[in-house]
């Protein structure tokens, strides 16, 4: 690939993972200096109070940057796109949504040499995890708009056969909840198991890629459940959150001879972090993150300030790269704050849920 | 109440509690196909000081799934073996120690977290013994006459109607306001269903020891289950059982109603009216609709109209109610529920704001009084309202509380429609007659009997059974 900016940093070797403050200071110099840097950044250095490329050096200095993410929602997306990559063909991979979950999307942009990073890094976890290579994949997971897919595509591509995919669409299922059409949710949701038995029938699939709700509505057909235990070889879940219960038993008794891996993305990190490999069903279900370039910390929301290891936080979530910077995001996610492994910055993240619901609201009238 | 959502339980050595406290809570597990289960989401079930007494296990919806699917899956007992085994559960349900409860510890525990005075927990003890050994009887007193049990009946030879199930799983969301509501789906059992509850966290211990009496009677853990969850899941329940019974207010009824594979167990708003009587002459039986069993279930009387001196009368009952001694709910001569102290200020609140434009006759300056041990027990309350249709009579809570309110024969039966129970007071027999026709009031008591009168073979609200079971034709050679 050639740069105008060629940066021995940014742009090293795919299978390279750079030192967590010789990436950061790189990225900084990249994404602040007048020539490289995206419209988005440059536009509001002045107001940041602080010179990143003199004051920005590790990974707990992000936690200096204002959380611009729901600037997402409305800037033209053409404006995150650092100038640096001027003039280079087929720099960008594509422009992707977030969920949507908390009010318009957020849209970010993708860029092709960093698909190629985290391919390559995709595809050392899953050899570490005993992903079989060659086989026909499943995934029951959107196309468009969000990157999931096409990060799925990628995959296959990779180190796959053929890749079988029904399409969903969540926010028109949250967008049913939300408005109390909860059977038309349930009608979408069989649709969508109803495609994924048709593949599930006739196709030998041993990669299944699905949400944690969609599978317990696949297992719940006996037939279903029967067909992927008995072919599946690897069922990667993720979009959506699994409750220790439900995890331990799907380990135990749903699939107890088929591989079960996590992973837990955001679109606000281009990426998605797995579960670590090696984990018991009942130990707590450990998400490892693609540190330096993506990074987690777990804060006590009203200070800010870390919680002590074992803790529960919420999760704040970087992502720095020649690509793009998406620093200090306060998820609505709640995690335990666990040590990352050796050697690697940031934090990991055990058992992600969304922010703890407090019981029922209270019914005072009545005597039930 | 803090669920302890499934993810704040830190990792393994590092949680919080030291060994000893643990040992002693009471472990509500949940109770699947495969026995007891407890997981790791965890509700603590606090007494009224907030002192944690159990530990209620939540199941998540894919639990759920597999436990109804294996009810599902499951043979019914033989129809005796299934009564047998409900007489034998009712004989330890009241006698025996039960997950490591005696039958006085239970009573102990249920009181403290429920508030309810432990003489009617033990007075509904042994009314759900006597439940648990009529069932089969109590059930097939809605069978139709022209119907028989069994189409191995001889009659089916010439064609004759049978008593058939509607469903094989029958799911039960239970409330908490009174151990007795769990006197009635037993029926279910007897009927050859297979049941799932999920308790109330208000007072998950009655539905845990009755269904672990019932699997050591006899009835398989296929064939009956204990499905705590939190309220995100039990929907799940209703949508994977074939039929359901729900206990709930105003939202619920709003929510099922219209579901016919619901029944709904709806507000009691139990009514009196005396027309053309003294009421003098029947004050022992209106005190007692309004506070027996502590005021907390359907059948107490929530309004009282009166053709003549309302005033009289709500000083009269007002009187007689603020004689109830406040007391801790585990003492034996408590009469008046308790809750924990936050809850009930909101309740007192409530109940004030809503009683403005009345006249207070008792509680008009609030109804909670503390009590040993921590908590405030709900005192008795009795408000006038100055006409028969004031919207104040149909607010029923969970307390002595009544509204008194004038009534005359212009007002017509309107206001006295929308009950579980109408006692009517009075002689004028198209009255009653229009009051027995009404579709909306489920029972009518004519005389002097208390709104709480039940008996197991007459209908509490319609029959179980009219729910549960259809008819259809066998005829064979």
């Amino acid at each position: 690939m050639t740069t105008l900016h060629p940066n021995s940093i940014l742009d090293g070797p795919a299978d390279h993972i750079p030192d967590e403050t010789d990436l950061i200071e790189a990225a900084m110099r990249w994404h602040f200096d007048p020539r490289t840097g995206s419209r988005f950044w440059l536009d509001q250095a002045d107001t940041l109070g602080f010179d990143p490329r003199e004051d920005i050096h590790t990974v707990d200095d992000l936690a200096r940057f204002p959380n611009i993410v729901d600037r997402l929602r409305y800037v033209p997306a053409g404006d995150l796109i650092p100038r640096g990559y001027a003039g280079q063909d087929d720099a960008v991979y594509g422009v992707y949504d977030s969920g949507g979950t908390t009010g318009p999307p957020k849209r970010v942009v993708f860029m092709t040499d960093w698909m190629q990073r985290l391919l390559v890094h995709t595809d050392q976890e899953m050899d570490e995890r005993d992903y079989p290579r060659r086989v026909d994949w499943l995934a029951l997971a959107p196309g468009g708009p969000h990157m999931f897919g096409a990060f799925v595509r990628e995959s296959v591509r990779r180190r796959g056969r053929l890749g079988f995919t029904v399409d969903l669409d969540p926010r028109w299922v949250k967008k049913c909840i939300a408005t109390g059409r909860g059977d038309q949710a349930e009608q979408y949701a069989d649709h969508i198991v109803a495609q994924a038995r048709a593949v599930l029938e006739s196709q030998d699939i041993g990669v299944l890629i699905t949400t944690p709700p969609l599978l317990e509505r696949l297992v719940r057909d006996e037939e279903l459940h029967k067909l992927i235990a008995d072919r599946v070889q690897v069922i990667e879940w993720g979009g959506a959150h699994l409750d220790p219960d439900t995890r331990y038993l799907l380990r135990t008794e749903v699939f107890p001879h088929n591989r079960m891996v996590g992973r837990y993305g955001s679109t606000m990190i281009l990426a998605s972090a797995i579960e670590r490999d090696g984990l018991a069903p009942d130990a707590p279900c450990v998400f490892d993150s693609f540190s330096p370039y993506v990074t987690f910390r777990v804060v006590d929301p009203e200070t800010g300030e870390p919680v002590p290891y074992g803790s529960r936080g919420r999760v704040v979530m970087n992502h720095v790269s020649k690509s793009a910077l998406l620093p200090n995001n306060l998820e609505r996610d709640e995690a335990t704050r666990i040590e990352a492994p050796p050697g690697r910055p940031g934090d990991s993240v055990a058992d992600v849920a969304p922010v703890a619901m407090f019981g029922d609201s209270p019914v005072i009238e009545g005597v039930y | 109440m803090a669920a302890r959502s499934p993810s704040t339980a830190p990792p393994a050595g590092n949680r919080a509690e030291p060994a000893g406290n643990r040992a002693e809570l009471i472990e509500l597990d949940a109770l699947g196909p495969a026995g007891p289960y407890r997981s790791r989401n965890r509700l603590p079930i606090t007494d009224l000081a907030g002192v944690p007494l159990a530990e209620l296990s939540l199941v998540p919806s894919l639990y759920v799934h597999r436990a109804i699917a294996a009810l599902r899956a499951a043979e019914p007992l033989p129809a005796a073996d299934r009564l047998a085994a409900l007489t034998r559960a009712g004989e330890a349900f009241t006698t025996e120690t039960i997950g490591g409860l005696s039958v006085d510890a239970y009573a102990h525990a249920v009181s403290r977290i429920s508030g309810m005075p432990i003489q009617i927990v033990r007075h509904a003890t042994e009314t759900t013994r006597r439940a648990l050994l009529d069932a089969g009887r109590d059930a097939r007193q809605a069978r139709p006459m022209a119907s028989v049990d069994d189409w191995h009946d001889p009659a089916t030879r010439g064609g004759r109607a049978v008593w058939t199930r509607r469903g094989e799983v029958f799911a039960v969301h239970a409330s908490g306001n009174h151990p007795g509501v769990h006197a009635l789906w037993p029926q279910a059992l007897a009927l050859g269903y297979r049941v799932a509850v999920r308790p109330s966290r208000r007072e998950p211990l009655t539905a845990h020891r009755l269904i672990t009496a019932l699997r050591a009677a006899g009835f398989g853990p296929d064939q009956v289950a204990y499905l705590p969850t939190d309220h995100t899941v039990a929907d799940e329940i209703i949508s994977a059982a074939d039929l359901s019974m729900v206990y709930g207010g105003d939202d619920v009824v709003a929510k099922y109603g219209a579901d016919p594979t619901v029944l709904v167990q709806g507000p009691g708003r139990s009514k009196i009216l005396l027309a053309g009587e003294n009421w003098h002459q029947h004050l022992d039986t209106l005190v007692d609709s309004i506070g027996d069993e502590g005021g907390t279930a359907c059948v107490n009387a929530t309004a009282v109209f009166t053709d003549s001196d309302p005033g009289g009368l709500a000083a009269a009952l007002a009187e007689r109610l603020a004689a109830i001694p406040t007391l801790p709910p585990e003492d034996d001569r408590a009469v008046l529920p308790c809750q924990p102290t936050k809850q009930a200020a909101a309740l007192e609140r409530f109940l004030l704001d809503h009683a403005a434009g009345t006249t207070p006759h008792l509680g008009g300056t609030g109804i909670t009084d503390p009590v040993a041990g921590g908590g405030v027990a709900l005192r008795p309350a009795v408000f006038q309202v100055d006409r028969a249709d004031a919207a104040q009579t149909g607010i029923e809570l969970g307390f002595p509380c009544v509204w008194v309110a004038p009534w005359s024969p212009a007002d017509g039966i309107g206001p006295l429609r929308n009950s579980l129970v109408l006692t009517a007071l009075t002689h004028d027999e198209r009255l009653l007659d229009q009051l027995v026709d009404d579709p909306t009031i489920r029972n009518v008591y004519v005389g002097d009997h208390p709104t709480y009168w039940m008996r197991p073979d007459v209908p509490h609200d319609g029959y179980l059974g009219e729910f549960l079971m259809r008819t259809k034709t066998v005829l064979r050679d």
